[in-house]
């Protein structure tokens, strides 16, 4: 197809433990790779689908495959299609409590103890990894136990890893004034 | 009879369905016993909550199905399975969905199901089964939603997939946006007739307008404890199947979750299990029983 006449391609995938295998391994490869919301009919209220250039989808899917990555659907939408991006930059907020600190992305919260790093509680969520993961991140040190995307398997646990990396540079910048 | 439906996070838990029974550091589901950081886990978290205020006013114990899950989703289609098949059987006046993995599906199947019963259960959603409502189009088919500030944001925006998608969030929540927000998700048909919207200022909704606000007592240790708003998911579907009528439910449920902060005397390192056993003395000191 003529690259003018090519529209976007939309990768979308039954499981969110894959979808965000999805993007580190494209990007990997070298292909481009957008994480983005998946058309309403698709849509279960755990969701993320990966946008591609129409022009990488065979070597992207070979890639994909070989790497475990299953997929569900692959689409060729219009040239036009807009999708929604995933806002979580966007989404961040600290609130201090003196001696701890609790960092928000969008719908999940992470609290530690600023001297210590010790995680102390994680909130929000709705999906069953969540518990699961507050179960394995209470009272590690933030940095040196498990990251939320090692052991989740949803959106909400991949927003956390968002909370958790900006909790993590923020706990590194006040370690190093403090001379630690 | 209530029930409270949901995942705990374990890997080899079989599906459980029975009567619920909290005590602290115990919670027995059926022939079930979950001991120890499981009694107040997630879903767990919830069912021990509406155990400890049906214990406190009196009421039936509250039966729980429950199946280990851990974000798979292997165990919320095994739930839902079960539900369509024995819904019939189980006969469940309430039934209060929570920590779910989001499907398609399996999901409308259940809900399809719950409106078929000769008498529909009153239809509760918070956590996953609330995301997964309005994902799939079907929360005008629920009677209560229990969002928190983030969950309000993705219910009013038409066009996000999950909390992460939404363009204008609020964090901090004020006497405009609240109403603003839940009257848009009831206008495009993401809100059922009633929500409870857990915030700073906790707000109770009905058919998209604000008829109760509560902000007293004030513990703002509280938004960091992971739990604190299951808890009050459990609190209003014990009171809901008690016979309470459901705006004064919520406002009293908002009431006892501020009083057991209040009496548990919480800081942000404190854990739900620490704020769980307070809910007795907090339903009584509210309901004055």
């Amino acid at each position: 197809m003529p690259e003018e006449e090519q529209g976007k391609v939309l990768i979308v995938f039954d499981y969110i433990y894959h979808a965000m295998r999805a993007k580190p391994v494209l990007e990997e490869a070298g292909f481009r790779a957008r994480e983005v919301a998946p058309p309403p009919e698709y849509r279960t209220g755990c969701d993320l689908a990966v946008e591609i250039d129409a022009s990488d989808v065979d070597p992207a899917e070979n890639v994909l495959i070989e790497k475990g990555v299953m997929i569900l659907d692959i689409l060729f939408m219009p040239k036009g299609t807009e999708f929604v991006p995933v806002y979580l930059t966007n989404l961040m907020k600290t609130v201090d409590y003196g001696e701890f600190l609790m960092v928000r992305c969008g719908n999940m919260k992470i609290t530690y103890q600023k001297g210590s790093g010790k995680i102390v509680n994680i909130s929000g969520g709705g999906c069953p990894d969540i518990p699961y993961l507050g179960m394995k991140l209470y009272g590690t040190v933030i940095g040196e136990g498990p990251h939320p995307r090692l052991l989740g398997k949803t959106i909400c646990s991949y927003t956390l890893e968002h909370a958790y990396e900006r909790a993590l540079e923020i706990f590194k910048k006040e370690s190093k004034k403090k001379g630690k | 009879m209530l029930l409270l439906v949901g995942t705990i996070p374990m890997e080899d838990m079989p599906l459980t369905y029975g009567p619920v029974r909290y005590q602290p550091d115990k919670l027995t589901i059926g022939d079930y016993t979950l001991e120890g950081q499981y009694v107040t886990l997630g879903t767990a978290a919830m069912i021990s909550s509406a155990s400890a205020t049906s214990q406190a006013i009196g009421s039936d114990a509250p039966y729980a199905l429950v199946v280990g899950d851990t974000g798979m989703g292997d165990g919320t289609m095994k739930l839902l399975k079960y539900l369509v098949d024995e819904m019939a059987t189980m006969k469940p006046g309430v039934i209060t969905l929570h920590y779910i993995l989001p499907t398609r599906d399996p999901f409308i199947n259940f809900v399809n199901t719950a409106h078929s019963q000769e008498k529909r259960p009153f239809l509760i959603a918070d956590a996953g089964a609330l995301l997964n409502a309005k994902a799939v189009k079907m929360a005008t088919k629920f009677d209560l939603f229990t969002p928190d500030p983030g969950e309000i944001s993705f219910l009013a925006d038409p066009e996000a997939a999950h909390p992460a998608y939404v363009q204008h969030f609020i964090f901090s929540v004020d006497q405009t946006e609240v109403p603003k927000l839940s009257k848009d998700a009831y206008d495009h048909g993401d809100a059922p007739r009633y929500m409870l919207v857990k915030a700073p200022t906790d707000h109770i909704i009905v058919e998209g307008k604000v008829v109760a606000k509560i902000n007293t007592p004030n513990i703002p240790a509280m938004e960091p404890i992971g739990g604190t708003g299951d808890t009050i998911t459990g609190q209003v579907s014990a009171l809901i199947d008690s016979g309470m009528e459901v705006v004064a439910a919520c406002e009293a449920a908002c009431k006892i979750n501020r009083t057991v902060g209040e009496l548990a005397r919480p800081s942000p390192d404190t854990t739900i299990a620490q704020f769980i056993p307070f809910i007795g003395e907090a339903v009584k000191k509210v309901l004055g029983k």
